[in-house]
């Protein structure tokens, strides 16, 4: 057992965690943020992922402990209170998702994505989504959506 | 009639909760006290158990409960058909993954060092792995009443003389892989007892009424005193159609008293639960010289693996339309579902129909080329239309609309453009593009001889708003959205006020499986019915406080009005008010049932269907003929789609299932071998990525208005994966001149191919 004190979506949590317990396992089961999903355990499916420090990670590789002194960003942190993200308003317009169950990681994915490359071209949005599966949508409006965004984000200057 | 939500781009009504992760799935749910379970399962793809000893795992600290068969209350047994499979095995395993014990304890990681504890004897039998050799009388047995679990021939005509007036005849033998749903969700849930006692149970589903009564039946518990929550759903494809956790999850709680959490690990979820059957398809084909079809012999073996479930209907839908949507005068149609150890097989979108459109669409490019005919026009001699005789020998009695689609595909840009998407790229001279096609139809709804209804409730709540109930559930397809829109269309309300309660059998009233694309279709037509109900009693209610005669009351956005004065009207929530002081707020029933076929055909239970749907698919792929890989560049789906309800949602399906059909047509194969599965996790099992999206795909509907559906409505949930193998394989043969017998087309396979025929031509 460890003492741990985890930072996520801006606040902390003292924990006292078993060592071998992964982000994933300490996010759902511990502090509840169900939002990240778990598809396969093995960094495989890209369901799990969350931010840390900004950069997309899957939280099933990551073992809590190594999170601690880290900024974690799960999709719970994503919107402003009622107010969604850009990325989340995006996916509603385009009915970017159907069973929604990849929609987490996709979007965390995505928000990690774009502060890197601001303006992506379509491949490298698809190079950037690849390691997240969905089984419902087949990928089309989720690349539609970003690249819409990254259009209007372009025209107006706008970023959040 | 002018409509305002239907047809209309409405966005997702459960589009907030699934953006900001808030949605809760059943595997999100956690209750105080809740213990976790696992699943011993057996290794052995078939053995008889001599012994089972859980006293070690039951001595483990923090282990609540140990289960065996000896546990079970009521009839070991579960299928949706037929009752074969046992909730936890007695005295012998039909496949590697049958469950034999489970466990709950404290944490998870107890149950699964308990559960590794649990000490089973085997007795290893022979492995039954082929289905051709496992109908043979000598083979070993899977079941005691021996290894068929159907047989269905069908005869149409006089096969010999439809081939003795053929000018030519093909024949071939193709092979369907079997296919892994892949639903990001696993197969997870909770179970666990009210205060009350009754047993309450979330697992995703495709029908909490159908698990209520085979859990009823296994527990031995009335059904009153069983709750399935199964909705909504992280995807399910059909493969959420059985009963998977649920049984052994209820065990365990009715045992220990406490709430009980499962979740499935990808890699058991793969080995243990359902699959698409793969099948073996022997196909000869007869044709004049003008292109005229005359005889199809066909011979299916499906490979069910070790358990009932769906296996006869799926083979029997097969069957139905294994011979195409074509006017072909003799025919001789022959299939088996057989037992195996291979795992189990059971529902998977498509149902059967994708692996024979496969064959059968092969066939027809090849008579097609063979005879030097165009591909639509070959098909369009031959099409069948409403009022003729399908090849299984019944009248098409309602609208298919097999010619439109036909004449869509024809007009796609894909099409009509197809030659810049043909020929050798000049770049890159390995790369062999192509263009090809496939027409496939499918039957709608459970078939003739099965009760196939829906019911919904519409209640007015005390605000003036309205809610509606439905037992169907939201596996991601968008169902709740349509519910909504129906709704709000068919009660002249403002959509946002409509609350849509599914999934749950105390909160919502049974409407039948979401299964055979009729949850739009049937649910929606419940809450059409159940609508006119209640728009009659506003009306009374209307007149009463209007007084004025209820024909004299028109209803519109939120108010009833009297039609030759409208300012005398009264709100909503003036209604609500009013009927809360009669005694209570308007609740309106309605009940749907399905159309079906009126004369059953012999042999061949459930058939025929009485709708059918229709698709067509066309594919441009690329060949790199350097290392076998194929990759699908771009893509068109028409759709009979009787009326558009929701054009993102039917975009929705039919890329969806576009994009999961050059899956199946390319890379998924879980392979089994001697009863063990090779491919358990998505680094062995390949299902398509971001990467392998087509550029494009256009979606075209036929909108041709289905006059029993709602506002026009048909189901198109499965039929949008059906065609897409064979339009790939058939534009892989355009582009690198191979012909692909076998799905899935991997590298591999293309690569030896491709060998073959340079061998060939040397
Ligand atoms: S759950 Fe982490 S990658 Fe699949
Ligand atoms: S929306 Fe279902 S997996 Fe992506």
């Amino acid at each position: 057992m460890k003492d741990i004190i985890l930072k996520v979506n801006g606040r902390k949590y003292n924990l006292r965690i078993d060592e071998s317990m992964t982000l994933l396992k300490v996010l759902r089961e511990e502090l509840e943020l169900t939002g990240t999903k778990e598809g396969c355990g093995e960094g495989e499916c890209g369901a799990c992922t969350v931010l840390m420090d900004g950069k997309a990670v899957n939280s099933c590789l990551v073992l809590a402990c190594e999170a601690e002194g880290h900024d974690i960003t799960t999709i719970e942190g994503l919107a402003d209170g009622e107010l969604l993200s850009d990325i989340q308003e995006a996916f509603i317009e385009h009915q970017a998702f159907q069973c929604g169950f990849c929609t987490p990681g996709m979007i965390m994915t995505i928000k990690g994505f774009l502060d890197e490359n601001p303006n992506p071209t379509e491949d490298e949005i698809e190079e950037a989504i690849a390691g997240n599966l969905c089984r419902c949508t087949g990928y089309k409006p989720i690349v539609a959506a970003v690249k819409d965004l990254v259009e209007r984000r372009g025209n107006d200057g706008y970023n959040r | 009639m002018d409509l305002k939500y239907v047809g209309k781009d409405i966005p997702r009504v459960d589009a907030y909760e699934k953006v900001t992760g808030t949605t809760k799935y059943m595997s999100d749910l956690s209750f105080d006290g809740m213990l976790w379970g696992k699943v011993l399962r057996s290794i052995h793809p078939h053995a008889l158990i001599k012994s089972i000893d859980t006293s070690k795992a039951k001595a483990l600290p923090g282990v609540e409960a140990v289960v065996t068969w000896e546990d079970v209350p009521g009839l070991n047994g579960f299928g949706i058909a037929i009752q074969d499979q046992p909730v936890l095995c007695k005295d012998k395993v039909r496949y590697a993954g049958d469950a034999v014990a489970a466990v709950a304890a404290v944490s998870k990681e107890i149950a699964e060092e308990a559960a590794l504890l649990i000490e089973v004897e085997y007795e290893v039998l022979p492995v039954v792995d082929d289905p051709i050799r496992a109908i043979e009388p000598d083979s070993p047995k899977v079941h005691e009443s021996g290894n068929i679990l159907l047989h269905t021939e069908i005869r149409k005509g006089d096969i010999d003389k439809g081939f003795d007036e053929a000018d030519l005849i093909i024949e071939n033998t193709y092979y369907a892989s079997r296919q892994e749903h892949a639903f990001l969700e696993t197969e997870d849930g909770i179970a666990l007892i009210e205060e009350d006692g009754t047993l309450t149970v979330y697992a995703g589903s495709h029908y909490p009424h159908r698990d209520q009564l085979q859990l009823s039946r296994c527990l031995n518990m009335p059904v009153e005193k069983i709750r399935v929550v199964s909705s909504p759903v992280g995807g399910a494809f059909g493969g959420k159609d059985e009963l998977t956790i649920q049984p052994i999850m209820a065990l365990l709680a009715l045992k220990t008293g406490k709430p009980v959490k499962m979740v499935m690990p990808r890699e058991e979820s793969i080995i243990s639960y359902w699959k698409r059957h793969p099948m073996i398809m022997i196909y000869r084909t007869g044709v004049k010289r003008d292109g005229t079809l005359v005889a199809n012999d066909v011979k299916v073996y499906a490979d069910t693996g070790a358990y009932a479930s769906l296996g006869g209907p799926i083979l029997n839908l097969a069957l139905e339309s294994s011979c195409g949507l074509y006017r072909i005068p003799h025919v001789h149609i022959d299939g088996y579902s057989v037992y195996t150890n291979n795992g189990i097989s059971g529902a998977f979108r498509g149902f059967g129909v994708p692996q024979v459109t496969f064959a059968m669409e092969s066939q027809m490019d090849i008579i097609a080329e063979k005879l030097g005919l165009d591909p639509i026009e070959f098909r369009r001699k031959n099409i069948l239309k409403k009022g003729e005789v399908a090849p299984i020998g019944h009248h098409i009695t309602t609208d298919v609309e097999s010619e439109a689609v036909l004449d869509a595909m024809e007009g796609s840009r894909l099409w009509r453009e197809r030659e810049r998407y043909r020929g050798t790229d000049k770049n890159r001279p390995w790369i062999k593009r192509g263009v090809g096609l496939a027409l496939s139809w499918q039957g709608m709804g459970l078939g003739v001889g099965l009760p196939d209804f829906g019911d919904a409730v519409i209640e007015m709540d005390p605000d003036g708003g309205f809610i509606v109930r439905v037992g169907c559930v939201e596996i991601g397809q968008g169902a709740m959205t349509v519910y909504a829109q129906v709704a709000a269309e068919a009660l002249r309300f403002p959509i946002e006020r409509i609350r849509v309660v599914i999934g749950d059998t105390r909160n919502a009233p049974d409407a039948g499986p979401t299964t055979a694309s009729r949850a739009a279709y049937v649910g929606g037509k419940a809450i059409f019915l159940a609508a006119e109900e209640m728009n009659e009693k506003i009306k009374g209610y209307a007149s009463g406080m209007l007084s004025v005669s209820p024909d004299e009351i028109e209803i519109d956005d939120g108010s009833a009005y009297v039609k030759t004065a409208k300012d005398k009207r009264v709100s909503y929530e003036e209604i609500s008010s009013y009927a809360i002081e009669r005694g209570g707020l308007p609740v309106a029933e309605g009940h749907f049932d399905l159309p079906t076929a009126d004369k059953a055909i012999e042999g061949a239970f459930g058939l025929p269907h009485h709708i059918y749907s229709c698709c067509g698919q066309i594919a441009a792929v690329e060949v790199n003929t350097l290392t076998g890989q194929a990759r699908v560049t771009d893509g068109a789906v028409v759709v009979d789609a009787g009326t558009v309800i929701n054009q993102g949602g039917l975009e929705g399906q039919s890329e969806g299932g576009f994009v999961m059909g050059t899956g199946y047509a390319l890379t998924e194969d879980l392979i089994i071998e001697n009863g063990v599965v090779k491919t358990p996790n998505f680094s062995t099992y390949i299902i398509p990525t971001s990467k392998d999206m087509p550029s494009s795909i256009e979606t075209i509907p036929v909108t041709n208005y289905e006059s029993t559906g709602p506002f026009g409505a048909k189901g198109i949930g499965e039929i949008g994966m059906v065609p897409t193998a064979p339009a790939v394989t058939n534009a892989i043969y355009d582009a690198a001149d191979i012909r692909v017998f076998k799905i899935p087309a991997t590298g591999e396979r293309i690569y030896e191919l491709l060998k073959q025929k340079k061998g060939e031509n040397k």
